[in-house]
Formats: structure tokens, C-alpha cells, sequence
């Protein structure tokens, strides 16, 4: 621990460095599978090939990286707005072994082949058992850090963590109700079309509650403390978050639109994903508004521009997000490159951006030094935002295209052309996506670099540079 | 309409209620300077405040 009476920082900066590394292993997992995709020589059975790095990837990406960060966040920002330092440090450190037990087994077992065969719910029954001991561990100390507080108010970054810990367990343990046969098999405890529902209820509330509700949390809470200046609408922020916890549970089904689920299953998920633009714009305009008479922080403070490029892609994801909604819209790009476009947007947009600003202004606070280099953590602004949007970018137009020909019928109504022939023509686009990986590869190293530096003390800024 | 969807519809309409009454109670006049108040205290928490402890 830091100080007797101080906030417990030792185990975030564990935290941090563990999800930088999973974050450094999901990224150049992404790049390689990029290649194999447009490079199929690059694949090599049976460990590594796309089949079994995807998941690798996607794990890493949003267990690793993400939940791993989340965990230093939510650590680092409730004990400071609750003025309380950690219920348990003790129990922190526990938690973070097991993370990283649970991320390596998961990548273990994931290369061998064992796979539940739902995404983002792969693993196996033992290693999904760890994964509710670790969530069970890291709420239970998080929540008696809150009920312990200082402060009799909630600041809205404490509502929107609170509702990942309940939702992430709530939908983790529904998902995963699952027959074990052997340690390595098991089989789900739903069939058929209820399996795919209750899945998708699953999937699409791990966008909520694991790719929304935290990076809301940390957005909330630095961007007053990057800019100095507190947000526009703390009452603003609480009914934005209610209305989003009311209609996110009930949205899962836009990922199941013309698939043997209900009919009016399908339309409630269409209409509630459409009314979540409200909710999630409240929380862009706040960030918006909040920069009033602050704009020009955007030149001169990087940790703005992160958060606010950030919000932003959030912005762009929850206006794609409602369309693809749409029954018509949803038949045109589903089983498209459209889909990868939509999802990097929020991941190495939205996500990854805040988190990078997180980054930033806790690791030199905690570690008592300065940034090593604000215009190396410039460059890093501009090559992942490089990377993030040629990557999107080339994937919606190689989606809208694949979706034409894969509509297009002959005269006599059958199909023009072959799954197939739809995928030789998207090489060039994969090509491209490739590039733009190893940009923002680039980009992710400059940023790993500079924190190392600036944890490890080495040439201190200027104090007069800006934050 | 089965019995499964109108149970549907009442939790969701349940759940709106709840949602409505959330809304009203934040934005209420009386409410309006504590509502807002978080925003500002969260400015300055650098440290636990020995003045800040409710003993
Ligand atoms: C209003 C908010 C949003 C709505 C209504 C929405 C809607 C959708 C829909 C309909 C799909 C499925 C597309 C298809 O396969 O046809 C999808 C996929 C996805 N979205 Fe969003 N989205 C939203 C925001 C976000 C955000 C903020 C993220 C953050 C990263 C995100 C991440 C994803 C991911 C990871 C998938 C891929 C799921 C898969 O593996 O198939 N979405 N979204």
C-alpha cells in the first residue's frame, strides 16, 4: 500500500503493467491473424491457424486488456470518490494473480482446441469457474469499498461500476450454465434457438456492461480531472445511465434478426437498440459540453484529445450500432467485413483511446514521475487513430461491397455469385487492414515505451509543459 | 397475445415506471444543487480528507 491512510495505488500499478501486456499480446495476435487472412500460407496447423489465434485474440483483447484495466481503474477511482483506500489490498493482490492465471489458461486451452464454441464465452468449465471466483473477489472489494465511503453522494463513474459488477456476473453465470461431461468438454444447458438468444443476451450486453459501462466510468472521471474543469451535467449523467441499463438488457436479438427466434423477440431488440441512441448520446454531449470554453485543450493537452476523440468514436459506434439494428440494414452487412469495421471502431477507438489517456495520467501520479515524452505520446495519437480508421474504413466499404454481391441474382432469381467469388475480391481490403494494424502496432509500441520510460524514471519533463 | 408476452410487456412497463420515477425525482427543483454537487467534490480527491470522515 502507498501510505497507511492513503488510497492502496501499489496494486494498480500492477494492474496496469499486466493489462498493458495482454493488451501487447492481443494487438500483435490481431496483426498476425490480419495477415492470415490475406496470406492463408501464413497459417500452420493445428495451433496456429485463424481458428484457434481469433479467439486468442479476442480474449486477450477484451479480458486482458480491457477487464485488466477496468480492474486498475476501478480500483485507482473508487477509492478516491469514496475518499476510502481499498476494502482488502490483500484481497487485490489475490485477484490480480488469478487474473493472470485465468487470461495465460484461457490462451492455453484456447490453442489446444478447447472451445465452447460461444463467442466471448469460449472457455471451458474450469477456467469459466476461476473467471467467477476472480469477478467475485474484485466485487466484493470494490462494493464494501463503497459502502465504507466517505462521501454520502455517488459520482456517476461509482453507478456505471457498479452496473458492470452486477451485470458482467449476471449475464456471466446465465451464459455459461453448462453440463460438464469431462474436465476439457462440456455441453450448454440451453438447445437450439434458446441457446443462441440467451448467447446473444450474453454477447451484446458484454458490448454493454464490459465495452461500455466501464470505459463510461473512466471517461466520466478523467476528463474533468485531464481538463480541470468538472463535467456539464452530473443529473444529466445519472438519467443517462439509467436509461441505458433500462434498454441495453433487451437489445441481445439485433444479432439474431431473421434467425428462428421470435418475431417479436427480434423487434423488441430492434426498437430498444434504437431508442440507445438517447442514452448514449446524453453521454457524448456531456462530454461535449463540458469542453465548453475548453476547446482549445484539444491543441494543447493530449490527454483531451484522447478523451475526446474517444467519446466520439463512442458517438459514431452508437449511430452504426441502432442502424445495423435494423431488420433491412442488418440483412445487407450481416455475414459481411462491415461487422470487424463496426467492432474496431469501438475497440481501438473508443475503448483502447480512453484507456490510453487513463493510462497516461495515473502512471506517473502513482509512480511519483513525469510523462517521459508528450510528443511521443502525440505520435502515439496520431498513428492509432491512423491505424484504427483504415482498418474501419477499408472494412465498410469491403462489407458494402461484398453485401451487393452477395445480393445480386440472375434473371432467373438465383444467385450471381459464390460466397466464394464475394471473398477473392475482398483481398485487397484485407491488405489494406493489415497495413493499418501494423500502424497502429506502431503506435502501441511508441505508447508501451513511453510508460516504460516514465515508470522507470528516465528523463523527467519540463514541469512548465502542459499536462 | 400469450401469457408470456404480456409478462413481458408488464415487467417492461414496470421497469419504465421505475425509470420515469428516477427521472422525475432527479430533475425535481429541490433537487437541482445536491444533484450537481458530486461533480465538484470529485475535483479535488487526491487524498482522503480528515474532514471528510463522518467520526
Ligand atoms: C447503441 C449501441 C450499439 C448498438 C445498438 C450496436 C449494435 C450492433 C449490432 C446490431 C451488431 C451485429 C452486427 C451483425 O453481426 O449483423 C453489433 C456487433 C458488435 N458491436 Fe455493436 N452496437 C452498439 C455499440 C457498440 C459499442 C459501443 C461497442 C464497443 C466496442 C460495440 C461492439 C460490438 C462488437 C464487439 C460486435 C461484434 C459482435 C460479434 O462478434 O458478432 N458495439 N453491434
Amino acid at each position: 500500500m502507498n501510505q497507511q491512510d492513503g488510497y492502496a495505488d501499489d496494486i494498480v500499478k500492477g494492474f496496469v503493467i499486466w493489462s498493458m501486456v495482454w493488451g501487447l499480446v492481443a494487438v500483435l495476435l490481431g496483426v498476425f491473424i490480419s495477415f492470415q487472412i490475406a496470406f492463408p500460407q501464413l497459417n500452420f496447423p493445428p495451433y496456429l491457424t485463424y481458428g484457434r489465434l481469433r479467439p486468442i485474440h479476442t480474449n486477450a483483447g477484451i479480458f486482458g486488456w480491457g477487464i485488466g484495466s477496468f480492474m486498475a481503474f476501478f480500483i485507482y477511482i473508487t477509492q478516491r470518490l469514496t475518499r476510502r483506500s481499498l476494502w482488502s489490498p490483500g484481497l487485490a493482490k489475490a485477484q490480480l494473480w488469478l487474473f493472470n492465471v485465468v487470461i495465460a489458461l484461457a490462451a492455453v486451452t484456447l490453442a489446444m482446441g478447447m472451445n465452447r464454441s460461444k463467442e466471448y464465452a469460449e472457455l471451458e468449465w474450469p477456467v469459466a469457474t476461476l473467471v467467477v471466483v476472480l469477478w467475485v473477489i474484485f466485487s466484493v472489494n470494490i462494493v464494501m469499498t463503497i459502502v465504507k465511503r466517505r462521501e454520502e453522494q455517488m459520482y456517476i463513474s461509482l453507478w456505471y461500476i457498479l452496473a458492470t459488477l452486477v451485470g458482467v456476473a449476471v449475464l456471466y453465470l446465465v451464459n455459461n450454465a453448462a453440463i460438464p461431461v469431462s474436465l476439457t468438454k462440456s455441453y450448454s444447458a440451453y438447445a437450439g434457438a434458446n441457446d443462441a438468444n440467451v448467447q446473444w443476451w450474453y454477447g451484446h450486453n458484454a458490448v454493454a456492461m464490459v465495452l461500455t459501462t466501464p470505459p463510461l466510468a473512466i471517461f466520466y472521471y478523467f476528463l474533468p480531472k485531464a481538463t480541470g474543469v468538472p463535467i456539464y451535467s452530473h443529473r444529466m449523467s445519472v438519467v443517462a445511465f439509467w436509461s441505458l441499463i433500462f434498454m441495453y438488457l433487451w437489445t441481445g436479438a439485433h444479432h439474431l434478426l431473421w434467425a428462428p427466434v421470435p418475431d417479436w423477440v427480434q423487434t423488441l431488440a430492434m426498437g430498444f437498440s434504437v431508442m440507445l441512441i438517447a442514452p448514449s448520446w446524453a453521454a457524448v454531449f456531456n462530454g461535449y459540453f463540458s469542453m465548453n470554453g475548453q476547446w482549445h485543450q484539444m491543441r494543447e493537452n493530449y490527454l483531451v484529445k484522447f478523451l475526446i476523440f474517444g467519446i466520439t468514436f463512442y458517438g459514431m459506434q452508437t449511430l452504426q450500432g441502432p442502424s445495423q439494428s435494423i431488420r433491412t440494414f442488418s440483412a445487407f452487412i450481416h455475414f459481411t467485413d462491415w461487422v470487424p469495421g463496426h467492432v474496431h471502431m469501438g475497440t481501438l477507438g473508443w475503448v483502447s483511446l480512453v484507456l490510453f489517456a487513463a493510462i497516461y495520467y495515473t502512471v506517473p501520479r502513482i509512480y511519483h514521475t513525469e510523462v517521459y515524452s508528450i510528443p511521443m505520446a502525440n505520435m502515439h495519437f496520431w498513428l492509432v487513430l491512423t491505424g484504427q480508421l483504415i482498418f474501419s474504413i477499408t472494412m465498410w466499404i469491403a462489407g458494402v461491397q461484398q453485401a451487393a454481391m452477395l445480393n445480386a441474382t440472375n434473371p432467373d432469381g438465383s444467385l450471381h455469385y459464390s460466397f466464394i467469388e464475394t471473398l477473392a475480391e475482398l483481398y485487397p481490403y484485407w491488405y489494406m487492414r493489415a497495413a493499418g494494424g501494423v500502424i497502429y502496432l506502431a503506435g502501441l509500441l511508441l505508447f508501451l515505451y513511453n510508460i516504460y520510460k516514465t515508470i522507470t524514471g528516465g528523463k523527467p519533463q519540463a514541469a512548465v509543459q502542459p499536462a | 397475445m400469450d401469457s408470456a408476452s404480456i409478462y413481458y410487456l408488464g415487467v417492461t412497463l414496470f421497469l419504465f415506471i421505475v425509470f420515469a420515477a428516477i427521472v422525475a425525482r432527479t430533475y425535481r427543483k429541490a433537487h437541482q444543487a445536491k444533484g450537481e454537487e458530486p461533480k465538484f467534490r470529485m475535483m479535488d480527491d487526491d487524498e482522503p480528507k480528515k474532514k471528510d470522515r463522518p467520526e
